[in-house]
């Protein structure tokens, strides 16, 4: 319980100070009064631009926490992200697709549908390749992961060349690509909350299995699971979710790797109590990196992605030589 | 009425084939050894057994029904299946892994945990993680989560291999014991310890019964010797038979 006391009062404290962040910062004062109602512009500017930009952070930080640790139940292995393993990189080729391509659907639906599609099918394609090549293991999944991300992302890049014209600037793609909260209206925040709990709620169905998943194919057979179900199903909705998180905030790396495990440390291994603290951890982590983004070069914005990557590219070389050496 | 049946069993893997016409039928209760050289098809034929691995054709019925029409709950609740190795993919705590062995169970019997830890001594090991068990005490807490479901049928592929003989004569021991009043199917590699503790002997070569009788008939049986390619001396050790190799 005082975990969780802990992890919501973190999350609090971390929307505070990133709504305070920023190429202007505002004193806790300020935010405080716009709280509260008062009718200035800088106090309107605080509700209507900045918060909604801070609580899209949390819940785009809260999916990908949430993916990351349905993705490294399913692959029972904690390297397992959706960046690695090439999910994040068909989403990205959907949603490329859905910003080029003048479709007849609007582009607010497009989008997330794209991006799922692309994100499942990459997923599909990696653990086939993988169980092809006999190898449903740690090296097996990276590797197949690696080369589908290399091809998708090379895809990605002749798309955006072949397709984009003045009409539709590279610019929008590439700063998309690299990472970003898109501001969205408080409609879209709804949104967004409901999807989060939705993929939070539809998870938490399949926790159990997940934790048999653990014990090993045998094992979780012997205990009555149909191991090819489960994992086809949450690949599913681990898809959805990643899809979700880059439709509104492009691609933001290694937080599915890193929060599943900080929330690991603290909860423990049982996905039913592990998935709802990585969702808060990912919302912590994600928060306090946009606000870094807004507010470390002023008057620019930094991409996300790169202060994510920055910050958890070393997490993963961690990870993996405590892997390597055990 | 057999509990459990297998009905011209065939596995093919590969190409191969692992079990080649097997046909077994195991009372509601007994002591099983499955025993029979490397390659043989011992493991084989338990994964089918255990319904963990679906055979090539065939059949394998519990209580009379198709092991195919039962659905997951309700196999993993008939049958209790012991790998060979186990080694789960995260660092569980001993609790939590008899939490995931009682959620087979929806109407889990009221103090079948508390029970379970008493049986294999693990009070006092609830938090320890598994990674920090000895081999002695990682043997006990399987058999306790496998077994905490009280399943009509366990079915074992030697867990206890890996072990020093003392601990390997404890899990063998409570193995074969639960042939008492349920039915217990072992593959033991150890062949005085098959002969000594379990009730009847099912041999298998080349994926093939060759041999399927009372354990105090079938230590007799020249067909011992043939299969394992030895000359096995039968020694009276006390008031039973016991096997030695010639060398």
């Amino acid at each position: 319980m005082r975990v969780w006391l802990g992890l919501v009062f973190c999350l609090l404290v971390a929307i505070a100070i990133a709504a305070c962040a920023g190429a202007s910062w505002a004193s806790p004062g300020d935010l405080w009064h716009a709280l509260l109602g008062d009718p200035s512009m800088a106090s309107r500017l605080l509700i209507e631009w900045r918060l909604p930009r801070v609580v899209a952070a949390a819940l785009v930080g809260a999916l990908l926490g949430l993916g990351g640790a349905i993705y490294q139940g399913v692959f029972r292995n904690p390297l397992a992200e959706p960046y690695l393993l090439g999910s994040a990189g068909g989403a990205a080729v959907g949603a490329t697709i859905a910003l080029l391509v003048p479709l007849a659907l609007p582009q607010t639906l497009l989008l997330p549908v794209l991006a799922f599609v692309g994100a499942w099918g990459a997923t599909m394609l990696v653990l086939g390749i993988a169980r092809v090549a006999g190898a449903v293991d740690a090296a097996g999944l990276l590797l197949a992961g690696v080369a589908v991300a290399a091809i998708l992302g090379a895809l990605r890049s002749f798309l955006m060349l072949a397709l984009s014209d003045e009409t539709v600037s590279l610019q929008v793609v590439m700063s998309w690509v690299l990472g970003g909260i898109q501001t969205p209206t408080w409609h879209g925040i709804v949104l967004l909350l409901a999807t989060a709990l939705a993929c939070l709620g539809l998870s938490l169905l399949f926790a159990r299995q997940l934790d048999l998943l653990g014990l090993g194919e045998t094992m979780a057979t012997a205990f009555g699971v149909d191991t090819r179900r489960v994992v086809a199903r949450a690949v599913l909705a681990g898809s959805a979710i990643v899809a979700a998180a880059v439709a509104f905030g492009g691609l933001v790396a290694f937080v599915g790797l890193a929060a599943p495990h900080i929330a690991r440390w603290l909860v423990g291994p049982l996905h039913r109590p592990l998935l709802p603290a990585s969702a808060l951890v990912g919302a912590i982590v994600v928060t306090l990196a946009d606000a870094i983004a807004r507010a470390a070069l002023p008057p620019a914005e930094i991409p996300l992605g790169l202060v994510t990557a920055v910050a958890g590219g070393p997490f993963f070389i961690l990870l993996l030589a405590r892997r390597l050496r055990t | 009425m057999s509990a459990l049946s297998a009905d011209s069993l065939v596995v093919k893997r590969g190409g191969a084939t692992l079990i080649d016409n097997v046909s077994l039928s195991l009372g509601p209760h007994g002591s099983v050894a499955v025993i029979g050289p490397n390659g043989a098809g011992k493991s084989t034929l338990l994964r089918a057994l255990g319904g963990i691995d679906a055979p090539t054709s065939g059949h394998i019925r519990f209580d009379g029904r198709d092991l195919d029409d039962l659905d997951g709950r309700e196999r993993a609740q008939a049958i209790g299946f012991l790998p060979q190795t186990f080694e789960p993919h995260w660092d569980l705590s001993v609790a939590e892994l008899l939490e995931l062995g009682a959620a087979r169970t929806k109407a889990l019997q009221p103090h079948a945990l508390d029970g379970m830890k008493q049986a294999f001594e693990l009070v006092g090991l609830e938090h320890r993680r598994w990674s920090t068990l000895s081999g002695g005490e990682r043997a006990r807490v399987l058999l306790a989560a496998v077994l905490v479901v009280d399943p009509p049928v366990l079915i074992a592929d030697e867990p206890s291999a890996a072990l020093d003989i003392r601990h390997r004569l404890e899990v063998i021991r409570t193995l074969a014991a639960r042939g008492r009043d349920r039915l217990s199917v072992v593959v033991v590699h150890d062949l005085d310890l098959a002969f000594r503790y379990f009730e009847r002997v099912v041999m298998l070569a080349d994926g093939k019964v060759v041999a399927d009788a009372p354990a105090d008939r079938l230590i007799h049986d020249p067909r011992l010797d043939e299969t394992f390619g030895v000359r096995f001396e039968r020694m009276k050790v006390g008031d039973r038979w016991a096997l030695h190799v010639d060398s």
